[in-house]
This record gives C-alpha cells, structure tokens and sequence, in this order.
C-alpha cells in the first residue's frame, strides 16, 4: 500500500506525445493508488519510511567550462580559452583533466551499488555541468556503456545533455546523437550581445544562432531545450521580449527561463544587490516572468513547472524525477543524489571528490548525512510538487502523511485560493470556485469529496512560491 | 573578565564576593595619589567585629545620620568612597570605585538606583576639647539620584538630620540640585553645601558659592571646597557633619519604633530589611509588626551594614542597620512603613505612602514561546523591586504578557535593562503610557492604564479626560533659552518660571503632561542643547485636557498593542508619523496591507502597502534541493518570529520603533 502510495507521484496531463520514438508510461507505474483511494478513511499510516524505490534515473555532472560565467556557483573546473574543442574531438584534442576526470567519474559508477538486482534499468540520464558539450563524445560513450553495464538502460532512454554555444559543430553533435545522447538543453540564456558579455558568457550572439541551427539540422534529435536567464543586469523588457521572440521562432520542443539569482562568492555577488539598478526591481523582474509566461503560452508551451515549458509531452523527464520526489543516482563532483531516502552531495573539490570515490571503492564509505524523516519527505513533498503545474495531489498526500496534515494545508492556503495565488482543483482537474474548496475544509470527513489537488497559480502564485511553500512549512514542521 | 559575571548576580550581595573576585579591575580605580591622614579607629576596621556591647557606646549624641544629595556625576558616589576609605570601612583599592553602586546598570549610567546605606566609625579630635576624642558612630545613607526614586529619597532624608549637598564647582547648580536642594530642605535637614572637584582647571568655586546664596540662600562661608579625586579638603567633611549636624532624636527609653528605609531578597537569608531606630533598641528574638500591615515577625538576625552585614544582635535609638525577620517578599517590607513592638500599640510615623505608578507598559516575551521564562525572570526581579506593579494581560498582536506600572520613566528604563541583563530575557515592550482618566456623561470614570482597555467607541459622550503632569526645572546656557521654549509650548508645556542663575544660565520651569516626557523629550532636548541642558521633574496634579484614543489598523483589524492615548490636536500628526514608520516596518506580503490610524470609526491617516510582487527560486539546480530547502526553512523561521494580527505579519522591530516616535514633536 504504502509502497505505491509514496512517493506522490502525479502523472503529468496525458496529452498524445508527439515525440517520434515511443515513451515508456513513466509516471503510470506509481499513480495506481490515486484513483482506488478515494473514498479510503484508513488512520493516517505510522511513520514508518516507505520501502525505498530502484531509482531509474542518473544524474551526471560534467564539470568543465571555457571559464566561469560571473551568476555561477555551481561546482565547475575552468580549462580556460586554450581548449576550444576539435571539429570531431579527436584523441589528440583530449584535455588530459577531462580525461583524468571522466576515468574518476567511471570509477565512482563502478564502485555504487546498484539498489534493486531486479533490474530495474534507467529510463532518463541527464549530463549537466558546467558544460558537458566541452567533453569529447567518446568519453560520454564511455560513461553511458558504464552506466548500462551498471544499471542497465531501457529500450528508449531520455539521455539529455546539456550544450553551450560556440563549443560543438555538426559533427560533434552527430556523434553525440551516435552515441545515444537524445536531448539537448542549449544554454543560450541570452540573444543580445552585450548581456552576454556582461554575464561572461564564452559565446557571442553569433555562436547562438550557429548552435540553433546546428541543432534544428541534427538528424534523429527532435527534443531540444532552449535556456535563457531574465532579469539580467541592464536587461530591458526590450531585451527579454526580443529573445522570447528569438526563441519561439527556433521552435525548440522545451524552453527554460531561469530568473537570475544573486548568489554571494559569484562576481555579481560582489558587483549588484538584488531590486537594485542595474538590476531590474522585483516589479520589473516579475513583469518579466510574467511576460514569458504570456509569450510562450501563446507559443503553444504549456508552463508545466515554475521555469520549465514544454510543447505538449515534451517534459524533460529527467527533471519530471525531481518534481516528483523520486529517487536518482548522481555522479561526479558535488553532485546531488537521492537513493534509499537518503540525499547525498559529493565534495565540490575535485581532490576531496577523488578522496571520496576511494573511500567508496574501499568501502569505506557511509552516509553520514542523516537519513529523511516521515516530516523531511512531507516537506520535500510538499516542495516539489507545488513547483509543477500539476500540483499537490491531496489524496497521495493524505495517504502518506495523515489527512489532518494534508487539511491543515488547504486551511492554510484557504485565503490564497480566495485571493487567486493557489488553485485548488477537483479529481478531473477542473477549478473550484473558492467557496466550494472552502465547504469541504469544514470537517475531516467530508474532506476530500470534491478538491483533489491544489496547485499554485501561474502566473502569480508561481511567482510568490517560496512565500506559498515556505507558509505550508510552517504548518508541516511548526 | 571576572567582575562582570560576578556583577550580573543579584545585585546587593556583590560586596560578599568581592574578596573572592581579585579580578575586579583596579586599573579603572581613579584613587588619590596623596594617602590621607586615617583616622579610622583600628579596632573597627573593615574586617573588624562589631559586638553589641560595643553598639551601647554610641548613644544618640554619638551617632550623625546623613546622606549625600547632588545632580548626577556631580561626585557623590566617589566622595561616599572616599568617606568609607577614610574611616577604614573599605580598604583603598579593595572595591571598585562608586562602592555604594552595585546594580550593573547603576555603573553604566553611572547612576544610584537603589539607596545604599553604610555605617562608619570615627575618632573627632575636637577643637574645644582636645583632651577629649571621642567616636562617633556615622551612617551614610546614600540616596537614588533620581526624581522617579524621589518617594525612596524622601523616606531615606526623613532618617537623616543632614546632608551634604555636594556641587560640581565647574558645572554649578543643575536641574537635580535644585530638586534635591528643596527634598532636604523640605526634610528640616542641615545642609552642608560642598564644592567638589576643585581640582579641574575649570572649576569656579566662587561662582558657585554666588549660586548657592542667591538660589538657596546659603551662606558662602559655610561651603567646603573638595576634591574627591585628589583628597584635597576632605578631612573638613566628616568634622563638619559631627559639628553641624544635629544627633537624631528619639526615646531611648520607650518601646522600639523604626523606619524602614529599604529592603531586598537574599536567596539564602530571605527579605533584609534597612532601618533607622527612632525610639527605643531592637534586639534578636523581638517581635516586631509593620504598621502598615499589621503583620508580626520575629528578630532572627540584627546589625550594622559595615559596609557588609555584621551582625551586632542589637541596634539603639538612632542607629541604623538591617533586620531578617523571616518575611518572605519584599512585598511585605514597604518602604517608609513603621516596624514596632509588636505588642504595643504606637504611632507610625509620618509620610508613608504606598507606591504611585506614573507610567505603563506592555511587556511581553519577544518570542511567544517564552513567556514562562519571562514571567519567571519578572517575578525574580520583583522581589527586588517591589516598588513594580504586575498584572497579565493579553494582547491579539503579542500574546500574553503583562501591563507592568513604574515609577517613571528611568525606573520603566532600568527594569527592562535589568530583565535583559540579568535574567536575559528578551522583551518588546508597548508604547509607555500614562495613568489618564477619562470620565463618561452618565458620571462613571476609568483609569486608563493600556490605551488598548479603553472602548475606541464607548456608546457613550466623553464628558472630560484627564492626565498627570509634572513640574519640569531645566537650567541652559543662555542662548538656549529660545528652542527649549519652542520645544516645551510642543510639548504642551506652560511656562511657570524664566529666571537667570548667573550672567550665563538660565532655569525655566514649566508644568508639561507627563505623556509628553516620557518618550524622547530629554534626548531631544540633550538635542537641541548641544547636551548642555540639565532637565530634573516632580510630580504635579492631573490636568483636564482633550484627549483621545487612537487605534493602529492593519487591514482593518486594530492591533491593540499599538493604541495610544494622544491629544487631539496632535492626534493627526502622531498618526501619520505611526503610520509612515509602520509602512517602512512591515514587510511586503502577498497582498495588499492598508495601515491607518483611526479615532472611534474616523481614519486620521492612511498608508497602503502593496502586495509582494515575487518570491520565487526559478534556478537550475540539478537534483539538489536541500539548498533550496535551507532557503524555506529560513524563511518559515522568519514568519515565526513575527507577531502576527488577522493575517498580517509584524516584525518585532516595528513594535520597538514605534516606542520611538509614538509621541515626539
Ligand atoms: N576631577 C574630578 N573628578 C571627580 C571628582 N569627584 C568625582 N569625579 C569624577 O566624576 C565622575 C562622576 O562621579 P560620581 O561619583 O559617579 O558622581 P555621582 O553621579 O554624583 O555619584 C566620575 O568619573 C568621578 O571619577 C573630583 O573631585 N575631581
Ligand atoms: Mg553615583
């Protein structure tokens, strides 16, 4: 019961993909329970941790950028100008770091356990960094035949990369694309040339419009992401305007927008405050949220999570395992994995990395990071769906987490659905008027008859999310 | 160091940890080079036992009671040192300077909060007979500085028959020698006027001797020129209180009668009572009862305060000491109350009266989980101070607390520092009140000590309202004269008196409402003075005047903590100040907040803030959520800090601001 009640799991709207390769039903193997519980008035279930599920998804991090952008603290290892990449990455173009690294990297896949023997093989691998496409696609072949030997990989696996302009021709992308990698996240971020030298971006305009093209011309890769960064410093809604405009035109399958963070030890950290020239206001920042939000919705995007767009049954699968808070391997250098209810971040610093893929072979190695409560797993709940356009589904939640908690939320949101920030939503997913949300709050009992799921409006109530998500945290761990 | 955790327990036994704590530091002692000729008597020094038989040789002709009185830093505390040294009471360089000072926050004010009272013994070589060289038995009986203290000063000279009115020879007359000057001469004392500080390069004691006899007619021979920091003409001082002051009445003979000046809770000995013996000699094992209570107790320990305690087991007319008598609050001890025989029926003595509260607040735990600790920490404190009234109450912005009444403003300023110093409790306290008293048309009448209590729309005409002022003496350099009038006609003040002290100075006096004092008035007028202005009060009667309660609305709903009581006329301006600070308080939230001031249903002011536009981590973050999550957590922790009324977050800082502006200008 528990088993297939936990973690929530919501199918995303079950449009006709028009992918061309067929997907496996991804989401349908752990929503069964959510329709056969509904009139369930069972106790809320002892807090005992749900057995742990076989993560079919990996994660891996492939550190390497031309040099760092100045909004960046991700852990990235900069090889400087000197190693621009080899039409067809040839041996001899091979940066002997990437290399050491990826020999690392397949090190740590070797030495991790794999949580099922039933097989349970990955259904989506995502290379993130830095910036993957500075790898040779060797290398990344070289993962991915560790990766299946490991854990096996299904018949059609989402396996994303993600690419920066200016670091990969046809060829590479050719290769890639040989090799198994299926989806491209292009980090473009911006089309105007002066953003993107003050971002300290390796790449020009001109680069943008070149990798497009490679892309849209790419033979057997029809999903590709377009990522762009809005409130950048001196960026006009112009500016913004211009490059949605740019980016609907490019027809990408997914598109992401990034609302820039400020984020101390970066080099905008030390130059700009946030809401603060040359930084837009957080009314000129929302306004541009809320722009994109308009602009690629009549694009024909469905807005599906906060920063994430997607043609319908595009989502990226990968980042579909996050939202719904279920498990994932994770590889390389300060990586973030989440097996067996334990979340796990590997050391930032290559050397210490290194120590600890030694430790891990040893068997040295155990999580010292504690491992998540029934509250922790209520929060991250919590947390993630409210991020998706799907929501919170109330009756998952309840299942999991006790029916008194799961009303304590809606009591809490109550004002909000008033007010239009959080819709709640009844078993087909239609609106409900504030005031019939509001009559089914009135008791336990009765709780549940009609609202099945809330979720937090787009645009607004996205846009005020950490105030919405960090009130439902007060309710969950007062 | 060492000294500042021993400072922090209770106040008035520090004296018995000094021996133990050498670190008191010695460095910040400002003694006198020069030694000065002792003449303390040996066999009563500081360490020396002081038996009972040895307290009969002290009949009332040896015995001199008298305090020091002067405005703050004039120097009383160091000369009440220097006294104590000089009889070999302390030893020099044994204590921290200001002895008689023990409250933390009686050394960083540099101001005596609690009266402090110390018996020395002294050989007086006599001008007239020099064969002669008796002792005499001396008790200082230091008195708060300050006028909110001015009923414990009042109890404190009526146990003395002198005082040395001691003057800062470069400064002169301020606003507290005045007040005090008039407390003793109200008191019948003989006033010994002492110049002290001659030793500064600006002194000028004849000015000051002119002072003297135009403002108190004192006549300028009589003036003793001092410095407590160079010893310079201290011998002078003690022959002079021997010699003219006169030794206190009293039957010896009758059954014993006393004044209770002071008392304090020890955790081990129980309540310590201060006493003077008017009539007759107490002794351990007496039963004794309070007049004003009509309670009896039992002697169970008597003596002299030398400086520590030292028990003696018998105290005669007109000496002063401490009693234990098994109370168990210093409740039950009320300052200026008669302790006699128990069996006898007397006459109390004059002048008791029970503490009078002039100003109010709301305090309540900073966060809402502690109010156990604070209630806790207030009933620690209370036991100390019992001069503190204490009733809960409930506010829909903080919670529970409690309404506290105070003798004024310091004493308000001096609790909560002590709550926060010594029991570390974190407090936000309301807007300081007054006691007002609003009368209705249909005759009934209410005091009205939390603005919140009073119906903002009664149902019924106001036909008058009260409230207390006070009599304000302020003396500034000349050139001043003009902004101090404009600040003081603000602050609804009337002019009383506008006289020249000197070719320099000059000293108004004027009768303002308490309310428009107690917040700010003495730092702006500090302000406007360039800090030359000395500003003393004294409590006047209550004044009708077009009063009315003015509510803070957030969205519509009063937050009660927030209401004041303001006049009329200036209820537009103080409300549109409240609301402008609030506006910049609170922090944007998910909707719309209005804030407005209002009187009965009429808004005065209004500021709206608008919703919050974005909140929202949009950021690529590859699986790794726990930052994230740290980031919410923070935030949730941030909402549970602020106080909250119908769905609007309050920091706790908007509540401490608006102590600031609620009343100035
Ligand atoms: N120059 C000088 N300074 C003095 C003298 N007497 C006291 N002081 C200083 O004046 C300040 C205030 O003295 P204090 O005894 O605390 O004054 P109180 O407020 O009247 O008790 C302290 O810094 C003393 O050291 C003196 O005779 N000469
Ligand atoms: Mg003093």
């Amino acid at each position: 019961m528990l088993r297939l009640a936990f973690p929530l799991v919501s199918h995303l709207p079950r449009t006709k993909p028009a992918a061309v390769r067929p997907r496996p039903p991804l989401a349908r193997r752990y929503a069964s329970s959510a329709s056969t519980s509904a009139s369930s008035f069972s106790p809320p279930p002892s807090p005992l941790l749900p057995p742990p599920l076989p993560p079919a998804s990996a994660y891996v991090h492939l550190p390497f950028c031309r040099k760092r952008c100045h909004y960046c603290d991700f852990p990235i290892v900069a090889l400087g100008s000197s190693s621009a990449p080899s039409p067809g990455g040839g041996e001899a173009a091979e940066d002997p770091r990437i290399v050491d690294y990826v020999q690392l990297l397949l090190r740590e896949v070797s030495a991790t356990r794999p949580v099922s023997d039933d097989g349970v093989p990955l259904e989506t691998v995502f290379f993130g960094g830095g910036t993957p496409s500075l790898v040779p696609p060797r290398l990344v072949a070289t993962i991915l035949d560790a990766l299946r030997a490991r854990f096996g990989l299904s018949a059609c696996p989402e396996v994303s990369i993600e690419m920066d302009p200016g670091t990969f021709d046809a060829a590479r992308l050719r290769e890639l694309v040989g090799v198994g990698v299926n989806r491209v996240s292009l980090g473009v971020q911006a089309f105007q040339e002066d953003l993107l030298r003050a971002c300290g971006r390796a790449h020009g305009v001109k680069e943008v419009h070149e990798a497009v093209g490679i892309v849209t011309a790419c033979e057997g890769l029809q999903n590709w992401s377009m990522d762009l960064i809005s409130s950048l410093p001196n960026q006009t809604q112009e500016m913004w305007e211009e490059s949605l405009r740019c980016t609907v035109d490019a027809r990408p399958t997914h598109v992401s927008v990034y609302d820039l963070q400020i984020e101390q030890g970066t080099k905008f950290g030390q130059m700009y405050s946030p809401g603060v020239f040359p930084l837009p206001s957080d009314t000129e920042s929302a306004n541009f949220y809320k722009i994109a939000s308009k602009r690629l919705s009549e694009a024909g995007y469905n807005h599906y999570e906060i920063s994430s767009y997607c043609k319908p049954g595009y989502e990226c699968k990968h980042n579909l395992t996050y939202w719904q808070n279920r498990p994932f391997y994770a590889f390389g250098l300060g990586s973030a994995s989440y097996i067996n209810g334990i979340r796990y971040s590997r050391p930032r610093r290559t050397k210490e990395y290194a120590e600890w893929v030694q430790k891990l072979e040893d068997g040295t190695w155990c999580h010292e990071s504690r491992s998540s409560d029934m509250k922790d797993m209520a929060l991250d709940v919590v947390m993630l769906s409210l991020r998706t356009a799907w929501g919170l589904d109330l009756q998952s939640f309840s299942k999991s987490f006790g029916k008194s908690l799961a009303l304590s939320l809606c009591n809490t949101f109550k004002p909000f659905v008033e007010s239009g920030l959080v819709i709640a939503m009844d078993m087909d997913r239609r609106a409900l008027p504030h005031i019939d949300f509001e009559l089914d709050l009135q008791n336990e009992d009765d709780f549940g008859s009609r609202v099945a799921f809330i979720r937090l409006s787009d645009p607004d109530g996205f846009l005020l999310s950490n105030e919405l998500i960090s009130l439902a945290f007060g309710i969950i761990s007062p | 160091m060492a000294g500042a955790a021993v400072l922090r327990r209770s106040a008035r036994r520090i004296y018995r940890h000094l021996a133990a704590a050498p670190a008191f530091s010695r460095s910040v002692l400002q003694q006198p080079k020069r030694l000065l000729s002792s003449q303390s008597s040996p066999e009563h020094g500081a360490r020396g036992a002081v038996s009972g038989s040895e307290l009969a040789l002290y009949p009332p002709e040896r015995v001199r009671n008298f305090s020091i009185i002067a405005h703050v830093d004039h120097g009383k505390s160091t000369l009440a040192d220097r006294l104590l040294e000089l009889t070999g009471t302390i030893q020099k360089g044994h204590g921290q300077p200001q002895y008689l000072d023990k409250l933390q926050v009686e050394r960083e004010r540099g101001i005596t909060v609690k009266a402090q009272t110390a018996t020395m013994f002294y050989r007086h070589v006599s001008a007239s007979q020099d064969s002669d060289t008796p002792k005499y038995l001396l008790n200082l009986i230091d008195t708060p500085g300050h006028v909110d203290f001015s009923y414990e000063v009042s109890r404190s000279l009526a146990a003395c028959q002198g005082a040395l009115l001691v003057v800062d020879a470069a400064q002169g007359v301020q606003a507290q020698t005045i007040a005090n000057f008039y407390l003793a001469f109200e008191s019948n004392l003989s006033i010994i006027p002492v110049i002290n500080k001659i030793d500064q390069p600006t002194a000028d004691p004849d000015n000051v001797k002119d002072q003297l006899k135009r403002l108190f007619d004192i006549d300028p021979s009589e003036a003793l020129l001092t410095s407590a920091k160079t010893g310079q003409g201290l011998e002078q001082v003690l022959p002079a209180v021997i010699e003219r002051i006169p030794s206190p009445p009293g039957k010896c003979d009758a059954p014993v009668r006393m004044l209770l000046l002071d008392s304090y809770y020890d955790e081990y000995k129980g309540v310590i009572c201060h006493v003077a013996i008017v009539d007759g000699a107490l002794r351990k094992g007496d039963k004794i009862a309070s007049a004003a209570t009509g309670r009896a107790y039992e002697v169970l320990d008597v003596g002299i305060m030398h400086p520590e305690l030292k028990p003696t087991g018998v105290l005669y007319t007109g000496q002063v000491g401490y009693v234990i008598s098994g109370m168990r609050s210093t409740k039950e001890a009320r300052i200026g109350d008669t302790l006699h025989q128990a069996k006898s029926t007397v006459e109390p003595l004059p002048g008791f009266k029970p503490a009078k509260h002039m100003v109010f607040s709301g305090l309540y735990p900073a966060d809402g989980s502690d109010f156990e600790a604070l209630s806790h920490a207030i009933e620690k404190l209370t036991c100390n101070d019992a001069s503190v009234s204490i009733t809960k109450e409930t506010s829909n912005a903080l919670g529970m607390g409690f309404r506290c009444g105070f003798l004024g403003l310091l004493h308000m300023d001096v609790f909560h520092q002590r709550l926060e110093q010594e029991y570390g409790a974190q407090v936000i306290s309301t807007i300081p009140t007054v006691p007002y008293i609003f009368e209705y048309g249909d005759g009934s009448k209410v005091q009205v000590e939390n603005p919140a209590a009073l119906a903002s729309n009664p149902g019924k005409r106001v036909a008058a309202c009260w409230e207390p002022t006070v009599i304000a003496t302020i003396i500034i350099p000349s050139e001043y004269v003009g902004p101090v009038i404009m600040l003081c006609s603000e602050r609804r003040g009337e002019q009383l008196e506008y006289t020249f002290i000197d070719a320099q100075r000059a000293l108004l006096k004027y009768q303002l409402p308490l309310k428009e004092i107690i917040v700010d008035f003495y730092n702006e007028l500090k302000g406007i003075t360039s800090g030359y202005a000395t500003f003393d009060y004294e409590d006047s009667e209550y004044q009708q005047s077009d009063l009315v309660k003015m509510d803070i609305l957030l969205n519509g709903q009063p937050v009660d903590a927030m209401a004041t009581i303001v006049h009329n006329q200036k209820a537009q301006r103080v409300g549109k100040e409240l609301v402008e600070k609030l506006k910049k308080f609170i922090e944007r939230q998910m909707f719309e907040i209005t804030i407005q001031a209002a009187i009965g249903s009429k808004v005065i002011a209004r500021e709206t803030l608008s919703a919050m536009r974005k909140n929202v981590l949009a950021k690529c973050y590859g699986g790794d959520i726990t930052r994230k999550k740290k980031l919410l957590e923070k935030q949730k922790e941030g909402k549970k800090r602020m106080k909250r009324v119908g769905s609007v977050d309050i920091p706790q800082e908007a509540f401490h601001e608006l102590l600031k502006v609620s009343n100035s200008k």
